[in-house]
């Protein structure tokens, strides 16, 4: 079997695995195509868990886990009918515009995407994808006394073996279902979920902009813009990412699955279809990579305390439960495979912390590494600051989050990453200089992000005549019913100031 | 039409409409050439991965780990536990790199049945760029045999390029 087809029937077994969770709980929206996926590789991920906690086979539990899902899925819809998958998808009314506009973004981001994973055509293999992340596949093959024995013998000196295991478990199931074992594989699968990431966080600007389009006299300026903004972040990211995007490094994924979780859950409208997209990209992230983890868990309380809103702080207590539950399962989600590691005691699950004074040393080389490589934050923090005095008005109106979530989903990334060069046991120097170019990853996609997403805002103030002549004018209470007819439980329900 | 966020009646403040018209116009246009421009540079570096060198490099990459692959594999009987021997830890990593997936990795290498090694040398025939995988074989009398990797070789001399980190 060539690459390519094991390749596609690796995806495509991944997308059968998520797609019917994703359908149920996103809907029939453009952006459940690339997340589908994406959850199949968090299916991966639980299964690897499961493998090593309970025994038995990974692809047993990645059947077993992909077929309760959908039998969970199938029930809801029996009992509920109204939940099935052609209900109205929440936020995206209008007309044929705005129909058509999401079936070019979509294909225009297909597209960028596959041309933008061009880098596969050399037959690179990273460091670190050889030695980690298309190795370990191997061993969640293996027996479960086997892959104790793997996880846990110092002999085998890679400390790395303790990492978050979506990127390996996912390869694995690719290597079982079509019998070929290549680290080729292993990349061309983890190159196609790279790019699945990529797609959600560039499609989630063409849906802002659709939305943004609902509430202004030339729709097709924000949308035209959204468009646009999507196409050229796409082929950005991927010089931000390579040669890492094509050659089975676990740094894209997680970043990029963090970028479009803030996206979705930070600054998009929170709707249920939006906050099921940000589920499934916070358990990527926080399934791939250590780094990825302490994000995950930062976001996971952003995204809560948006849903929570100033309503439930003033006492609104139904505004706790359902973001309270749903942080909870993510919690336990990611939990699961850092205390797995840490009771079987794996090669690399111990502290790392240093018992170092030198602090301050660590934190200014810290800060002098990553300098060069946030040179973006120059761009978009003006053009945050110039946006946030004229424009937060048509974003409020908009109902798409306040720009600070997303340099709070920043800064909690940098900070993480940053505290643990500070605090690790490394010697900075060197450790700084083989990774800095992929830890910074996130917070340069991030900012990216936040450039593309005020060209989009900017572009719905220029599609609206009444634009500044009706600014302060944004509280008033029949705002949210827009011209679409869009029903009011369509609209933003957390913190969108 | 009416455009949310002019109620009926709200007066109109031209200066301030033409400031936002301005402002949003230049924020557009900022972020989108900044956007372009970047993409720019985010293209070329998509194609470095595709120049010769790189790809060069990658195919050498590729052929040596191929290559000590295949001498591991023709060390190896099924079902032997095998130990990565050797203080080196460059030779260590390589080994994981090269057949760490597949090996049944002995709980104590003590007891493992096969001891594998990297003896590196010259560029000679049946090696992977001058190295060459060892298989050590413990027998129950204490003594030790020790048979070279076959199957596959890749001529020159090592190591192979580094792909980047």
């Amino acid at each position: 079997m060539s690459t390519v087809i094991a390749t596609t029937a690796a995806v495509v077994a991944l997308a059968a695995a998520g797609a019917l969770p994703v359908l149920a709980t996103v809907g029939l929206r453009w952006f459940a195509v690339p997340l589908a996926p994406l959850a199949g590789a968090v299916v991966a991920a639980l299964s690897a868990n499961a493998s090593l906690s309970f025994g038995g086979s990974l692809l047993d539990w990645f059947v077993g886990l992909a077929a309760l899902g959908a039998a969970v899925v199938f029930g809801v819809w029996v009992v509920r009918p109204d939940l099935g998958p052609r209900r109205a998808p929440a936020g995206t009314g209008g007309g044929g515009v705005h129909r058509v506009a999401g079936i070019v973004g979509f294909l225009l981001v297909v597209a960028t995407c596959a041309w933008s994973l061009r880098g596969l055509r050399s037959p690179t293999v990273g460091f670190d994808a050889r030695a980690m992340w298309v190795m370990r596949p191997g061993w969640f093959l293996q027996s479960h006394g086997q892959l104790l024995i793997d996880m846990k013998a110092r002999g085998l000196i890679l400390t790395q073996s303790a990492y978050p295991p979506l990127v390996s478990a996912s390869t694995a199931v690719a290597w079982k279902i079509t019998g070929v074992h290549t680290a080729r594989l292993g990349v061309t699968t983890v190159a196609l979920l790279n790019a699945c990431a990529l797609a959600a966080a560039a499609l989630a600007l063409v849906e802002s902009s659709r939305g943004l389009a609902r509430r202004v006299d030339r729709p097709w300026i924000p949308m035209a813009v959204g468009l646009v903004a999507a196409v050229l972040l796409i082929v950005v990211a991927a010089g931000v990412t390579e040669p890492f995007l094509t050659n089975g490094y676990a740094d894209p994924l997680w970043s990029l699955a963090a970028v479009g979780a803030v996206a979705f859950g930070l600054q998009l409208h929170d709707d249920a279809g939006s906050r099921a997209a940000t589920v499934v990209l916070i358990l990527v992230a926080g399934t791939t990579k250590n780094e990825g983890l302490v994000t995950a868990l930062a976001l996971i309380v952003l995204v809560t305390m948006r849903s929570i809103g100033w309503a439930g702080l003033r006492g609104a207590w139904n505004r706790w439960r359902g973001p309270l539950v749903i942080a909870g399962c993510e919690l336990v989600a990611l939990a699961w495979w850092p205390l797995l590691m840490k009771s079987i005691g794996a090669r690399g699950a111990t502290s790392t912390f240093t018992a170092s004074t030198d602090l301050a040393h660590r934190t200014g080389a810290t800060i002098h590494g990553m300098s060069p490589y946030l040179h973006v934050l120059v761009l978009a923090v003006p053009l945050s600051v110039v946006g946030g005095i004229v424009l937060s008005g048509v974003r409020r109106r908009g109902g798409v989050g306040n720009d600070g979530w997303g340099w709070l989903a920043l800064a909690s990334g940098l900070v993480a990453v940053g505290a643990a060069l500070v605090t690790g046991s490394g010697a900075i120097g060197p450790w700084i200089l083989s990774t800095v170019h992929r830890i910074t990853e996130y917070p340069i996609l991030e900012a990216w992000w936040i450039i593309g997403f005020w060209a989009v805002v900017a572009g719905a103030c220029l599609g609206d005549r009444s634009a500044g002549a009706g600014a302060r004018a944004e509280a008033a209470p029949d705002l949210h019913a827009s011209r679409s007819g869009t029903a009011p439980a369509n609209e933003p329900v957390g913190v969108t100031g | 039409m009416t455009a949310v966020g002019s109620p009926a009646g709200a007066p109109r403040r031209p200066v301030r409409k033409v400031v936002v018209t301005v402002v949003s116009a230049v924020v557009a246009a900022v972020a989108l050439a900044a956007l372009a421009g970047q993409a720019v540079r985010g293209n070329r570096t998509v194609d470095a991965q595709l120049a010769s060198g790189p790809v060069h490099n990658a195919t050498v990459d590729d052929a040596f780990y191929a290559c000590i692959d295949t001498q591991a594999h023709s060390l190896v009987g099924p079902g032997q536990t095998v130990a990565l021997g050797g203080t080196n830890l460059a030779d260590a990593v390589t080994m994981i790199k090269g057949f760490g997936g597949w090996v049944t990795v002995a709980d104590s290498a003590s007891r493992a049945d096969v001891v594998l090694t990297l003896h590196n040398g010259s560029g000679a025939p049946g090696t992977c760029l001058g190295t060459r995988v060892v298989g050590t074989y413990p027998s129950a009398d204490g003594r030790t045999t020790q048979r070279l990797g076959t199957g596959a070789q890749v001529a020159g001399q090592g190591p192979p390029p580094a792909p980047p980190l």
